[in-house]
C-alpha cells in the first residue's frame, strides 16, 4: 500500500458559507496502481489531489503516503516531500515560458546535489521516453500542446517519484493527443512502475485505471472499483 | 540547472526593464560617488594648502575669483606690477615677502598649460628697498619676531610657509609641473616651445596634488612680454606674520591698494573647508535618499516582477521549492541588481566627477578605486533590504495556484 486516507474531509470557508469540498473520503492505493478519479465539475477532484500532495490543510482526516504523514506535517518537510515522492501533471502543463524543454525537465533538479551533467543526462533520457529528444532546446511556446505535457510529464519523473499526480492532463488536448498522452502514462505506470493518480471527467479516460474513484458532491460514490493488483 | 543558472535566465528574459529597476539607485550611487571624488581631491588640496603655504596673503584684481587659492589667479583680470613697490615702500610692519605673478593658460601642442611668471629670488633680493624693509623671510627675522610661536601654534613651519622658493631663473628658463612635464614628455634639462619661444626646462617640480602640476614657471619679465600684457601681474603673494595678520595688516594693506581683493589663504582654505563639509552633508542627505528612494524602488520593482511570475513561483512551490530555496532566489536576483546598479553608479559617478571637477572645484579629479567597493556595497545593501518584503511575499504564494485555474 502507497497511500491510504482515512475519512478526509476539507471545508472551505467561503463568505457565500462553508463549501463541502470533500466529506469522509476513506481508500486506498496499492503501489503499481492507476487510479482514474472522475466525478462533476466541482465534486471535489481537485481538492483531493491539493490535499494528497498537502498542497492545502484538510479540515479532518489523515492522509498517508509511504508511510509519510502528510495532514501533519510542516510546510518544509511537505516540500521535502513532494519534491522526493510526488510528480505533478497538470492540465494547464504550468511549463515555464523562459526555459527550452529540457530546462524545463531539470528544474526540480536545481535544488538536488546531482553533478551539472548528471541532471542533464537524465533529462535527456526523459526526453527520449516521451519521445522530444531532438526537441530539447525548443521553447514552450514553440512547441505543440501535446508536445508541451509530454515535457510536464519528463519533469515529473526527473526526480524518480513514487506517486504521480495528475489533473485533467488530456483537459486541453484533442482526443488523439489525449490517447498519446494516456498511452505514455500507462507506459510509465507499467515499465516506470510509478504509480498514478489521474483526475479526468473524460470515461474514455477513465478506462484506462485500473482502480476508479468516482466522486459526488465531495463523497466517494462506489467503493473503489478495480482490482488492486500489483504490477 | 540550478538555482544561480534558474534566476539568471529569469534576470536574462526580463532585462527590458532592469532600467526602471534600477534608475534610482544607480543615480544615487552616482550622485555619492561624484561628490565623494570631487570632495576627496578638495580635502586633499586642502590638506596639500595648509603644507605648503607659498604666502599666506594674495592681493588679486577687484573682479577676481577666490573660490580656489591655487587656481585664484589664472586668468584673472590684472593689476599693475607697480603695486610691489607701493607695498613695500608703505612700509607696513610684518610684510616678509612679495612674490608677483602672472598667470594665463595657453596650449603647448594639444595640452593645456598654466603659465605662470615669477620673479625668481636673487632678484628679489636684489632690489635694495626691499632689503632695507626686510622683504625677505630668512631676514627679517627681527620684525616678525613675536610672530614665530604664533605661526607654530598654527602648525605652520617657517620653512614650509614658502613655496619652493626659486633662487634664480633665466629669460630662457623655465620650471615645469610634474603632471604637464609628463603630458609633454618633458625632463629636467630638456627644452620646449612657449608661445613660439624655445625654453629650456631647468627643473621638473615635485608632485603638489594641485594646479601646481600643471603649471609652466617663467621669469615674471618674461611672461609679460610674450603674453604682450606688460607691466601687469595677476596676483601678488605676501608673506605676512600672524600676528601682524591679526593686527589688521590686511585692513592696512586694503588702505593702500583700495582697488584690490586682499585675502588670506586662509579665508580661501576655510572656503574650501566650508564647502568640502558641504558636499560631505550633500552626500549623506543622499545616502539616505537612497536608501529610501533605492530600496522602494528596487522593491517596487521586485514586487510586480514576482507578481508577473505568480503561477511560476505557484508551480515551483507545487513541485517541491520550499520557501528558503524562493527567498534565495528573490534575493540573488536583488543581489544581481545591487552589484550592476553599484558598478554602473560607480562609473557614471566617476566620470561625472572627472568632468566637473575641474568647473566646479578647479582640480583635477582621479577615479577612487576604493569609492567602488563602496558602492557595491551601499548598492547591494539597499536592493537586499529593498527585495526583503517582496521576497518575503513571493514565499506565502500558494503553491497550488497552478491546480486550481482551469
Ligand atoms: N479556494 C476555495 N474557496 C472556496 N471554495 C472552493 C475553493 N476551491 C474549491 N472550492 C469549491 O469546492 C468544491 C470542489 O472544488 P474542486 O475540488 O475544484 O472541484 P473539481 O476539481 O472536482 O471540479 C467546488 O464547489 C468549489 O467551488
Ligand atoms: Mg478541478
Amino acid at each position: 500500500m502507497i497511500l491510504k486516507t482515512t475519512n478526509l474531509s476539507k471545508k472551505y470557508q467561503h463568505k457565500d458559507g462553508v463549501v463541502n469540498a470533500l466529506n469522509n473520503v476513506s481508500f486506498e492505493v496499492n503501489e503499481g496502481d492507476f487510479v482514474t478519479i472522475t466525478g462533476a465539475s466541482g465534486s471535489g477532484k481537485t481538492t483531493l489531489l491539493l490535499s494528497l500532495a498537502g498542497l492545502i490543510k484538510t479540515t479532518s482526516g489523515q492522509i498517508q503516503i509511504n508511510g509519510f504523514e502528510v495532514t501533519t506535517a510542516s510546510d518544509r518537510k511537505l516540500s521535502d516531500f513532494r519534491m522526493m515522492h510526488i510528480g505533478f501533471v497538470m492540465q494547464s502543463f504550468a511549463l515555464i515560458p523562459y526555459l527550452t524543454a529540457i530546462e524545463n525537465v531539470m528544474l526540480p533538479l536545481a535544488i538536488s546535489k546531482l553533478k551539472k551533467n548528471q541532471k542533464y543526462e537524465k533529462a535527456l533520457d526523459l526526453l527520449k521516453l516521451v519521445g522530444l529528444e531532438n526537441r530539447k532546446n525548443h521553447l514552450p511556446q514553440e512547441l505543440s500542446a501535446g508536445q508541451q505535457q509530454r515535457v510536464a510529464i519528463a519533469r515529473a519523473l526527473v526526480n524518480s517519484p513514487s506517486l504521480i499526480l495528475a489533473d485533467e492532463p488530456t483537459g486541453n488536448l484533442d482526443p488523439s493527443l489525449s490517447t498519446d498522452i494516456l498511452n505514455l502514462l500507462k507506459k510509465i505506470n507499467r515499465e516506470e512502475k510509478i504509480t498514478i493518480l489521474m483526475v479526468t471527467h473524460s470515461p474514455l479516460a477513465a478506462e484506462f485505471g485500473n482502480l476508479k474513484i468516482k466522486l459526488s458532491e465531495g463523497e466517494l460514490e462506489n467503493e473503489p472499483k478495480g482490482h488492486n493488483n500489483k504490477i | 540547472m540550478n538555482i544561480r543558472k534558474l534566476v539568471w535566465l529569469e534576470f536574462k528574459q526580463h532585462k527590458s526593464q532592469l532600467i526602471s529597476g534600477l534608475l534610482a539607485i544607480t543615480l544615487g550611487i552616482a550622485v555619492i560617488v561624484g561628490i565623494r571624488s570631487i570632495s576627496v581631491v578638495s580635502e586633499k588640496a586642502v590638506a596639500v594648502n595648509l603644507d605648503n603655504l607659498g604666502a599666506n596673503i594674495l592681493v588679486l584684481p577687484q573682479a577676481s575669483n577666490v573660490d580656489n587659492y591655487y587656481s585664484a589667479d589664472i586668468d584673472s583680470p590684472t593689476i599693475p606690477e607697480e603695486y610691489v613697490e607701493r607695498i613695500v615702500s608703505s612700509n607696513l610692519e610684518g610684510v616678509d615677502n612679495l612674490s608677483p605673478k602672472l598667470t594665463r593658460r595657453v596650449k603647448i601642442g594639444n595640452e593645456n598649460v598654466v603659465l605662470t611668471g615669477i620673479l625668481p629670488k636673487n632678484e628679489v633680493a636684489s632690489k635694495p628697498l626691499w632689503q632695507k624693509s626686510g622683504l625677505l623671510g630668512n631676514e627679517t627675522k627681527a620684525s616678525c619676531a613675536p610672530s614665530n610661536t604664533a605661526n607654530k601654534s598654527n602648525g605652520y613651519e617657517d620653512e614650509k610657509l614658502k613655496r619652493k622658493v626659486i633662487d634664480s631663473l633665466g629669460t630662457n628658463e623655465c620650471l615645469v609641473g610634474s603632471a604637464i612635464a609628463s603630458k609633454l614628455k618633458l625632463s629636467d634639462g630638456g627644452k620646449v616651445e612657449i608661445l613660439g619661444e624655445k625654453f629650456k626646462v631647468t627643473r621638473v617640480l615635485t608632485e603638489t596634488g594641485t594646479i601646481d602640476d600643471d603649471r609652466i614657471f617663467i621669469h615674471l619679465h618674461r611672461a609679460q612680454e610674450l603674453l604682450k600684457i606688460p607691466n601687469q601681474v595677476s596676483a601678488i603673494e605676501i608673506m605676512g606674520c600672524c600676528n601682524a595678520i591679526s593686527d589688521g595688516l590686511l585692513s592696512k594693506l586694503r588702505n593702500v591698494l583700495p582697488d584690490t581683493k586682499i585675502t588670506t589663504i586662509g579665508q580661501i582654505v576655510s572656503t574650501q573647508i566650508q564647502t568640502n563639509k558641504m558636499m560631505n552633508k550633500v552626500s549623506l542627505i543622499f545616502l539616505i535618499i537612497i536608501i529610501f528612494v533605492g530600496g522602494i524602488s528596487i522593491g517596487n520593482f521586485m514586487w510586480a516582477n514576482i507578481n508577473e511570475r505568480r503561477k511560476e513561483i505557484g508551480m515551483l512551490r507545487m513541485i517541491g521549492f520550499n520557501k528558503t530555496v524562493i527567498y534565495r532566489m528573490i534575493l540573488s536576483k536583488a543581489l544581481v541588481l545591487g552589484i550592476i546598479g553599484g558598478i554602473v553608479g560607480y562609473f557614471l559617478g566617476t566620470l561625472a566627477g572627472m568632468w566637473l571637477g575641474p568647473q566646479l572645484a578647479g582640480l583635477p579629479v582621479k577615479p577612487i578605486a576604493s569609492l567602488m567597493g563602496v558602492s557595491l556595497a551601499i548598492s547591494v545593501g539597499v536592493s537586499l533590504l529593498g527585495a526583503l518584503i517582496p521576497s518575503y511575499l513571493a514565499g506565502r504564494i500558494d503553491p497550488f495556484k497552478n491546480m486550481q485555474e482551469v
